[in-house]
């Protein structure tokens, strides 16, 4: 059932990737609404995809590779859905949906290799600690999206000649403001889930605290995100720098996301 | 429908060309009578603004309908037919159509979009109406063309980028701060164009006035206009870091703003962003402050280029816009030969009908008198034959309206069942 709902959601979210690319040629908005349609039911598809899977596991789905893609696709979703409801932003649909589609795919192409979790592994924390930090990451991406969007922006309006990307961007007060919103729901669950991984490992290790690469990583990410936070509070960090300094963190994110994954010892037990 | 259309604009005839047609507002309701008494018009509208006249008539005939309305124009204005010739267009029909659509989502102007056309038509549609020489075409036609002019402005961002010095200021301020509601404005100069500036900005929601001027008393006297604040001379860089927008045309003959002062203000804004216009000429504002993160300066110059960039967007823009006009067209042509068709139609159900009640009388006096279920079942018999024979021919019928080509077929259709044209 869950690998049904997947296959559909994969469907639904096609249309909008259909949509960032038509808009992308045509440099016009093309087929909006109906790829919203699309993601907006691919939501509620790829939702029934991992509370199947939830059921059939009897605990979060997020334990391999084809999960955790499919958790991180759906929360990106989620964060779209909410910035959406609040700015109308069409133009983010275009960032958003190629990303989501390409997780999605990912996530289909790998098949579940998931098996209930051992005994020892489980307590609330792994329920805190995996879920808050791929919401986190989904938050980081809109804030990196609303900072590629804002240096796009900016550079039009300093070079003073107006070209495709002035007309279908919106300000750049309301891309630093999205991009600070998403930062100040991204950090407390980077923060969250940080914190509830060294409790779990604490708990099902015996050791809270071991050095891999991918600790380290997001360690550094939350370093950068709270310099961030902490200047644009104190300051007024905001603007180009505030922008650049989103995007460094998302990728920072990705590559901890990707390339660290099982390398280090503590993060890649649960595969074997 | 025979539609004609008989006109100059902008685009085939100079101004002194223009002001000879123009039809003054007090003598339209006079020219539309003589229009629709004197000329073979059964319908007529006047358009005529600064840049165009156009005579829009529903004719018995289209070719005459076009000599008459062209006799109308240079009677009525004392113009010889000579002089006018190489100035004037015409259309007929379909023609007639897509132009009069053209015109009223502004694909025809001078400067593409502009919205004020749109309401000169209205204009000249309700003084027509007022005259008595709008009829069921021209009603059919005009409301058909408010709605293409409303749905090429909706669908198409045509209209919706500035194209005067004032707007493009608006418009860039929005891109920068998107809301300018509770925003300051600072002007630098007490001058006309600035406050035609300010006054835009002010009208789009600014909240705060500033104004300074090397001579106090005109600075508190242009306060007041805006209800602001006015700064005193010596005061000013006590004040400007309050502006989230600088105007500036001072005549000063050096730049009264540089890099440092931006760089202090901005530290001193912590980073919220400033736009500064200058329009003075020689510039008040040195151009190294748009090098200044979150500063972004525009000259008179630079607003010029935005207005080009947004008149070359509204270009790419008019092909859509074309493609909603031809969609309509179309529909409208569909739609206004499905009414044509409609005649035949009801005169081959009145034929047939006709037949089926002199039938049934003379069945009735051959059977006597009948019982109501007797009288009834004869009755939907009758009924559902005449119905079934006429339904292939009457959808038929509607199916060929829908193409002009297919105008044979249908006198055909009525000549077999007998019908008169």
């Amino acid at each position: 059932m869950s690998t049904f709902f997947l296959r559909l959601t994969i469907g639904l979210y096609s249309i909008g990737l259909l949509h960032s690319f038509l808009t992308i040629i045509t440099r016009k908005k093309t087929l909006f609404r109906v790829a919203m349609a699309g993601i907006g039911l691919g939501f509620i598809s790829h939702g029934l995809s991992i509370l199947f899977a939830w059921v059939e596991l009897a605990h979060p789905p997020i334990t391999d590779n084809h999960g955790a893609l499919s958790f991180f696709a759906f929360g990106i979703v989620l964060a779209f859905l909410i910035s959406y409801a609040r700015y109308r932003l069409e133009s983010l649909s275009v960032f958003v949906f190629p990303l989501v589609f390409i997780l999605t795919l990912a996530a289909n192409l790998i098949s579940s290799s998931q098996t209930p979790l051992q005994e020892r592994l489980r307590s609330l924390w792994f329920y805190i600690h995996i879920p808050t930090l791929f919401l986190g990451y989904a938050a980081f991406f809109v804030a990196f999206s609303a900072g590629i969007m804002y240096l796009i922006q900016e550079r039009e309006l300093k070079r003073k000649r107006p070209q495709a990307f002035y007309y279908r961007l919106p300000s750049l007060e309301i891309c630093d403001d999205l991009g600070y919103r998403a930062l100040s729901v991204g950090f407390p669950l980077l923060t969250v889930g940080i914190v509830a991984g060294a409790l779990w490992a604490n708990r099902a290790l015996s050791q809270p605290w071991g050095w891999d690469p991918k600790i380290i990583w997001s360690l550094i990410t939350w370093l950068i995100y709270a310099i961030l936070i902490h200047y644009r509070l104190s300051s007024g960090l905001r603007g180009r720098r505030a922008a650049l300094m989103s995007i460094i963190g998302f990728v920072i994110v990705l590559l901890t996301f990707t390339f660290f994954r099982n390398q280090g010892s503590a993060h890649s037990f649960i595969q074997q | 429908m025979n539609l004609v259309l008989v006109g100059l604009s902008h685009k085939t005839a100079p101004v002194n060309i223009r002001e000879k047609l123009h039809f003054p507002e007090p003598q339209l309701p006079e020219a539309l009578e003589l229009l629709r008494t004197r000329y073979d018009a059964q319908e007529g509208m006047i358009l005529s603004t600064c840049n165009r006249v156009e005579v829009l008539a529903q004719t018995s005939d289209s070719p005459e309908g076009v000599r008459q309305v062209t006799d109308f124009i240079c009677n009525f204005h004392k113009v010889p037919y000579d002089t006018l010739q190489q100035f004037l267009y015409d259309f007929t029909q379909i023609d007639v159509v897509r132009h009069v659509f053209r015109v009223a989502a502004s694909l025809d102007s001078m400067v593409l979009g502009e919205p004020q056309i749109l309401g000169q038509v209205k204009t000249a549609f309700t003084t027509a109406q007022n005259a008595g020489t709008i009829g069921a075409t021209l009603n059919q036609l005009m409301n058909r063309a408010f709605f293409v002019a409303k749905r090429v402005r909706s669908e198409t961002t045509i209209a919706s980028s500035a194209v005067s010095i004032s707007y493009a200021a608006v418009e860039l301020a929005k891109k920068i701060f998107n809301d300018l509601k509770g925003k300051t404005v600072l002007i630098l100069g007490a001058g006309k164009m600035s406050e035609l500036a300010a006054k835009h900005l002010a009208g789009a929601g600014v909240s705060k006035v500033l104004v300074w001027n090397r001579t106090y008393p005109r600075a508190i006297e242009l306060a007041e206009v805006f209800k602001g604040e006015a700064i005193q001379t010596e005061d000013l860089f006590r004040h400007i870091e309050r502006a989230d927008i600088i105007i500036s045309s001072t005549g000063s003959p050096t730049f009264i703003l540089n890099r440092a002062d931006g760089e202090r203000m901005i530290h001193l804004r912590k980073n919220r962003p400033v736009f500064i216009i200058d329009i003075a000429v020689p510039r008040d504002v040195d151009p190294e402050i748009n090098k200044v993160s979150n500063i972004f300066l525009y000259d008179i110059d630079d607003l010029r280029n935005v207005i080009d960039a947004n008149l070359r967007q509204r270009q790419r823009e008019a092909q859509s816009a074309e493609e909603i006009v031809q969609q309509e067209v179309d529909l409208f042509l569909e739609h206004s030969r499905a009414r044509d068709a409609t005649p035949a139609i009801v005169t081959l159900r009145e034929h047939w009908e006709a037949i089926r009640q002199d039938e049934l009388a003379r069945s009735r006096k051959r059977l006597g008198p009948l019982t109501t279920e007797q009288e009834e079942a004869l009755e939907n018999m009758t009924q559902s034959l005449v119905n079934k024979m006429l339904h292939h021919p009457i959808s038929e019928l509607k199916r060929l309206s829908r193409h002009s080509s297919n105008q044979d077929d249908i006198t055909t259709i009525k000549r077999i069942f007998g019908l008169k044209e």
